[in-house]
């Protein structure tokens, strides 16, 4: 009963949404692969019952493989939610999401985790083991691989590209802010993953090193084709993007490149909006 | 080589490592200070007879134990002679007195050998020297075991006290030890123990010792002795008889149950303290555990986690515990005399190894729902 009705629902308000999606929709491209993630018609809720709640309204969107999208909104606007998602972390029932050329909806929590394989996280906490060294901490990404023979010759040659030659064996306890999370994009990059996602990696950092972070995720990204989807409220961080997506309330709002981004966000209207987060 | 996660997770907080271990190493002190009293229980049992001259027993269907004896006719002894292989019947008594401390005048009772002093009834060679051989065959006149507990007075020769209302001199000494049932024993020959035990009839014994020829097949004289004896005796060889008298002690009577329960509430007391332990270490590093599953690890992999940290708990907590262990028998020895026969036993410490992974494992099955059931989506 609430199904149909929340589907009718959906799809009164779909038909407002892709008027306003498709017209902002920057490149069309008609292969398949050169998608890294494609969405379409997307529902999510939270919740069962009469508490259900929908946080996430017929999200269509599909990420060039090689490009830097940064999304932002509001605070409660489903950013991480999508993320999650996309990050098979949570089950999709409605709609298609398709990660890295897999259809993930219907899939097992099993066959997630082998998704999830293929995905890079970083999170807002660098959530280290203070047990293991900055090398173990990214050996255990590694290990996923069933590679035992040069994992910490991959982990030490990942936290070099990331400044951190000298540092490869000291505890998360001995190291600064900016060099944990240096350490869990290492952790996260180490299996050369096709899509990276982050949530927002600068939160915990100061400006310096939450720039030093970002710029160092742009080179890997560059240089090996990679697919980065960043959730921030940083706009110091913006110039990195190739595309900047907008979610309110669980739609999509705005999907701009960053020039028109810059130019359609008047600074200060944005600082009002950063306040009201 | 695998990072080894458990182990790096376990040392890394060094105080809650060796707390944890203290738990481990006290559960396990539990465990086998219950289970080495149960040991020297049956140990006990089994001793006297191998302190007796004899391969084959007669008692009647109604003795429980030896302290415990329901006195059966002579004659069936002397039935018992006849058969072939027979070296030598011997009859024993057995009951308590009450011994009165000659110096502090206070009565306990005291558990009593009567046997002939012809009888080679005992293995040690102390009982069979010329001077107790004597003193045996005086009036009024026992023997005292070294053993008995310092309760019972002064055990030089010639000290005399008040035995059930009669005059005793005590002749000589032995040890032996007396086990659960007795906390000091005597050996008297039979006309004493006639005369303290009166009106105990002589032809009315507690315990028939037959003692075979050598060579003679022990088995087979059993069998024998059972065709030809009435059922009023039973006929046991020695292991035979030591095992009655374990199953009594453990079975019928309380204690098996008592040290069987003191087992049961340490493990408890173990698996509470690992589970701590493990649900505290979990809780701490539950971001970790999700990020580890967002990055692709199963719920198996933590599972096993889980299971290494509570099997090298276990281990590390075995070894001091198995240690202290060792002093303490080595203490009880001591304290009661030797005549507690506690100790080490292979079979046991392996028992005990198992048994303490098993209790850490379970720990481990009972904390380790929470890292299951970790969503790596909560993480961000």
């Amino acid at each position: 009963m609430s199904q149909s009705m929340s589907q009718s629902m959906s799809q009164s308000m779909s038909q407002s949404m892709s008027q306003l999606v498709g017209s902002t929709t920057l490149e069309t491209n008609s292969d398949p692969n050169a998608y890294a993630v494609q969405i379409r018609g997307l529902n999510y809720y939270f919740g069962q019952g009469d508490l259900r709640k929908q946080v996430l309204f017929d999200i269509d969107l599909d990420l060039l493989k090689g490009q830097i999208v940064i999304m932002t909104g509001p605070s409660g606007s489903g950013k991480t939610t999508l993320l999650t998602l996309i990050g098979a972390l949570r089950t999709v029932r409605e709609g298609s999401l398709k990660v890295l050329g897999q259809e993930i909806v219907g899939l097992s929590r099993a066959e997630l985790v082998n998704v999830r394989r293929n995905i890079g996280f970083i999170f807002q906490a660098h959530n280290l083991f203070d047990s293991l060294t900055a090398a173990q901490n990214v050996e255990m990404a590694v290990e996923l691989l069933d590679e035992w023979g040069d994992k910490r010759q991959k982990a030490i040659e990942m936290l070099s590209q990331l400044g951190l030659a000298d540092r490869v064996d000291y505890k998360p306890s001995a190291l600064s802010g900016g060099q944990k999370q240096r350490v869990a994009i290492a952790r996260a990059l180490v299996n050369q993953p096709a899509l990276i996602l982050a949530d927002e990696p600068t939160a915990a950092l100061d400006k310096k090193s939450g720039r030093e972070v970002v710029t160092l995720m742009q080179q890997l990204a560059k240089q090996e084709g990679r697919t980065i989807l960043m959730v921030t409220h940083d706009n110091r961080i913006l110039d990195v993007a190739d595309r900047i997506i907008t979610l309110v309330d669980g739609r999509l709002e705005t999907d701009d490149n960053l020039e028109n981004f810059v130019n359609t966000h008047d600074p200060k209207s944005l600082d009002r909006r950063m306040f009201m987060m | 080589m695998k990072t080894p996660l458990a182990w790096l997770n376990l040392v890394h907080e060094k105080t809650r490592l060796l707390v944890a271990i203290a738990g481990v190493a006290f559960a396990v002190i539990l465990v086998f200070m219950n289970l080495g009293f149960l040991g020297s229980l049956a140990k006990a049992a089994s001793m006297i007879y191998s302190q007796l001259n004899a391969e084959v027993y007669l008692v009647s269907p109604q003795t429980l134990e030896i302290s415990t004896t329901k006195a059966f006719p002579i004659e069936r002894l002397y039935q018992a002679a006849g058969i072939a292989g027979v070296e030598r019947v011997m009859p024993l008594y057995t009951g308590y007195l009450q011994w009165r401390n000659p110096e502090t005048r206070t009565n306990r009772s005291i558990f009593v050998y009567g046997i002939n002093p012809n009888d080679p009834v005992f293995v040690s060679p102390e009982i069979q020297s010329p001077e107790n051989q004597a003193a045996l065959r005086r009036p009024d006149t026992a023997l005292i075991d070294r053993l008995s507990r310092p309760e019972f007075g002064p055990q030089t020769t010639g000290t005399v006290t008040e035995v059930d209302r009669r005059q005793l001199t005590i002749g000589g000494q032995y040890t032996l030890g007396g086990g659960f049932a007795a906390d000091g024993t005597l050996i008297m020959s039979d006309q004493n123990f006639r005369r303290f035990f009166d009106p105990f009839p002589l032809r009315l014994i507690s315990l028939g010792l037959v003692k075979l020829q050598p060579g003679a097949d022990v088995e087979q004289v059993a069998a024998e002795l059972r065709r030809t004896l009435p059922e009023d005796v039973l006929v046991l060889t020695r292991p035979q008889i030591i095992q009655r008298e374990r199953d009594y002690w453990i079975g019928t009577t309380s204690t098996g149950f008592i040290f069987g329960m003191g087992v049961i509430v340490s493990c408890i007391v173990g698996v509470v303290i690992v589970y701590q332990i493990l649900y505290t270490d979990i809780s701490d590093h539950m971001k970790q555990y999700a990020t580890l599953k967002a990055m692709g690890y199963r719920s198996q992999f933590l599972f096993w986690t889980v299971v290494q940290e509570a099997v090298i708990l276990a281990v590390l907590g075995y070894i001091p515990g198995f240690a202290i262990s060792l002093g303490l028998y080595e203490l009880t020895l001591r304290a009661t005399n030797g005549g507690l026969p506690i100790g080490m036993e292979l079979g046991r410490a392996v028992h005990v190894l198992l048994l303490t992974i098993g209790m850490c494992s379970l720990s481990a099955l009972v904390s380790v729902r929470k890292v299951i059931v970790a969503d790596p989506a909560e993480v961000f």
